[in-house]
């Protein structure tokens, strides 16, 4: 599903954000991106939307060469990736429902598929009593609900989800990880990016921890593993 | 695709209306561009009109001393039939010279009165093929040998039209060349003003923009309400200006005509809807190029 090799990213000169990575992403995967602030998760999940060019090495997504996209296409590549923020992203003068259907309107979704997907994917993530809620009536855990169910509705065969759970108190986080869990036994792959050291600790998940832009480790069944 | 017409008109005029202090800022420059546009265009043309209508009068008058001996006028006036320029030549007697005051002045007694006699002189008329070969004949004539006994003043008594045609070609450059500056420096404002308020569009928007990338909307997709937004602002500018027209056309045309009445002043209806859809595409054209430059300089898709 993802394919990087030999993958150097660096902004300024002689700071590299990352350095000669090497790492593959089976299908079906549920992993963990760990690592302190600066390491480059942020860069890993932006080389992945091609919202960045990486300075050397090859990326592939989804079978598709990242690298030699031409630039039309991009939209397409990102089509087939659901993205999750810590910062939900979610348009405030639209409800859940709007937000979620803006997603397929503007993939030119026709109104038929917009009336039976969002509605399903809202009560999938546990929000079937809030269509008609603006954001800001909403807690932050159901904000980050409605915003895992625009990644979703368009069933994305990878999510990216950088620190999803980085404004969310402990609880809330269990729940959003057990959602992003049960989407990922509906066969998605999922890529979480997080320093929530706790949550990577209890769900041993396959981990790969970044330091200073390059892979220290990559283990099956994992733990955060820092003593930050 | 029909949802998407919709809701990109939607979307153009919902931001045309949240950013209308710019949007009309733009409008109007636009209007008052297409309006001077409209007018250069009309004005060539009612100019045009009366050239046309002088160049067909060009001829040129010689008139001939009294004393002439019309053995020698008859000579010069075979002369100049002859030449290849010339298409007509026609003599004019004392006395028709006379008839045709007397016509020109049938409206007018009292003048007519104050003719005695007959002091007018009689004269050759000619035309020649192209008014600019005015010039070149009149050279002509005045070499012949035998002009100085026919004509009292070689520079005087031989008169063409030629100042007239010259002083409407001058008028004519000159209007030309100013309105094409003032279109420029127009043209150019209202480009500036459609990019700003794309731009300020842009802005508005960009959170619904950045989601609308992250989801996958394609590039055109994105670009096109900003692109229907400029032209629909190059299209109401293009409307106020052919209003605007309209009723300046039908106020100062007949004043004009009432002015100005031994020339043709005419605009048909046929050119006026010519120039109606002329005005539309510069709007259309200035519209979308304003909201071009905003969007490859401030939307990065």
């Amino acid at each position: 599903m993802v394919k990087m090799t030999h993958v150097t990213k660096i902004y300024a000169q002689d700071k590299p954000a990352l350095k000669d990575v090497n790492v593959t992403i089976e299908k079906g995967e549920f992993v963990f991106l760990v690592g302190p602030s600066g390491s480059g998760k942020s860069t890993f999940i932006r080389l992945l939307l091609r919202e960045l060019l990486p300075t050397r090495g090859d990326i592939f997504v989804a079978g598709k060469d990242v690298i030699h996209l031409r630039s039309w296409k991009v939209p397409h590549l990102r089509r087939n990736i659901g993205c999750v923020f810590q910062d939900f992203k979610l348009l405030p003068n639209k409800t859940s429902y709007e937000n979620v259907a803006f997603a397929l309107e503007v993939i030119g979704r026709s109104r038929h598929v917009i009336e039976t997907q969002v509605p399903e994917v809202l009560r999938l993530v546990g929000l079937g009593d809030k269509f008609n809620s603006f954001p800001d009536e909403l807690s932050g855990g159901e904000q980050q609900r409605v915003s895992i169910a625009r990644a979703f509705v368009n069933r994305p065969p990878l999510l990216l989800a950088d620190e999803p759970t980085g404004n969310l108190d402990p609880g809330t986080s269990l729940g959003i990880m057990s959602l992003l869990n049960r989407i990922n036994r509906t066969g998605t792959t999922v890529l979480v990016a997080t320093h929530d050291r706790e949550m990577v600790d209890s769900m041993r998940k396959r981990v790969i921890a970044l330091e200073a832009g390059k892979v220290v480790r990559d283990q099956q069944r994992g733990v955060y593993g820092y003593e930050d | 695709m029909r949802i998407n017409v919709l809701y990109y008109s939607r979307e153009a005029i919902d931001s045309f209306r949240k950013n209308w202090v710019m949007s009309l800022a733009a409008v109007s420059t636009i209007a008052i561009s297409l309006f001077l546009l409209g007018v250069s265009t009309i004005g060539a043309s009612v100019v045009n009109d009366m050239m046309t209508s002088v160049e067909s009068k060009v001829k040129i008058d010689v008139f001939l001393k009294d004393t002439a001996p019309p053995a020698e006028v008859k000579v010069l006036q075979d002369a100049i039939i002859s030449w290849p320029q010339v298409t007509k030549i026609h003599y004019v007697s004392k006395q028709e010279a006379l008839d045709r005051l007397k016509e020109d002045l049938k409206d007018d007694p009292e003048m007519l009165k104050q003719v005695t006699g007959n002091p007018l002189p009689a004269s050759l008329e000619i035309w020649v093929k192209d008014p600019r070969m005015v010039t070149a004949v009149v050279e002509k004539i005045k070499q012949q040998p035998s002009l100085n006994s026919l004509v009292q003043d070689t520079t005087k008594d031989i008169k063409s039209g030629q100042a007239v045609l010259e002083k409407l070609i001058a008028i004519r450059r000159i209007m030309n060349i100013s309105i094409a500056v003032l279109l420029v420096l127009l043209g150019f404002a209202s480009l500036v003003l459609i990019a700003n308020t794309i731009r300020l569009a842009i802005f508005a928007r960009r959170k619904e923009i950045a989601i609308m990338r992250l989801v996958g909307a394609s590039n055109w997709f994105i670009r096109w309400p900003f692109m229907l937004e400029g032209i629909l602002q190059g299209l109401i500018g293009a409307a106020l200006a052919v209003t605007l027209l309209a009723v300046g056309k039908s106020v100062v045309f007949p004043q004009l005509k009432e002015v100005l009445r031994f020339l043709p002043i005419a605009f048909t209806q046929a050119s006026f809807v010519r120039l109606v859809l002329i005005l539309a595409a510069a709007g259309v054209f200035v519209g979308l190029t304003g909201s071009s430059v905003a969007l490859r300089r401030f939307l990065k898709v």
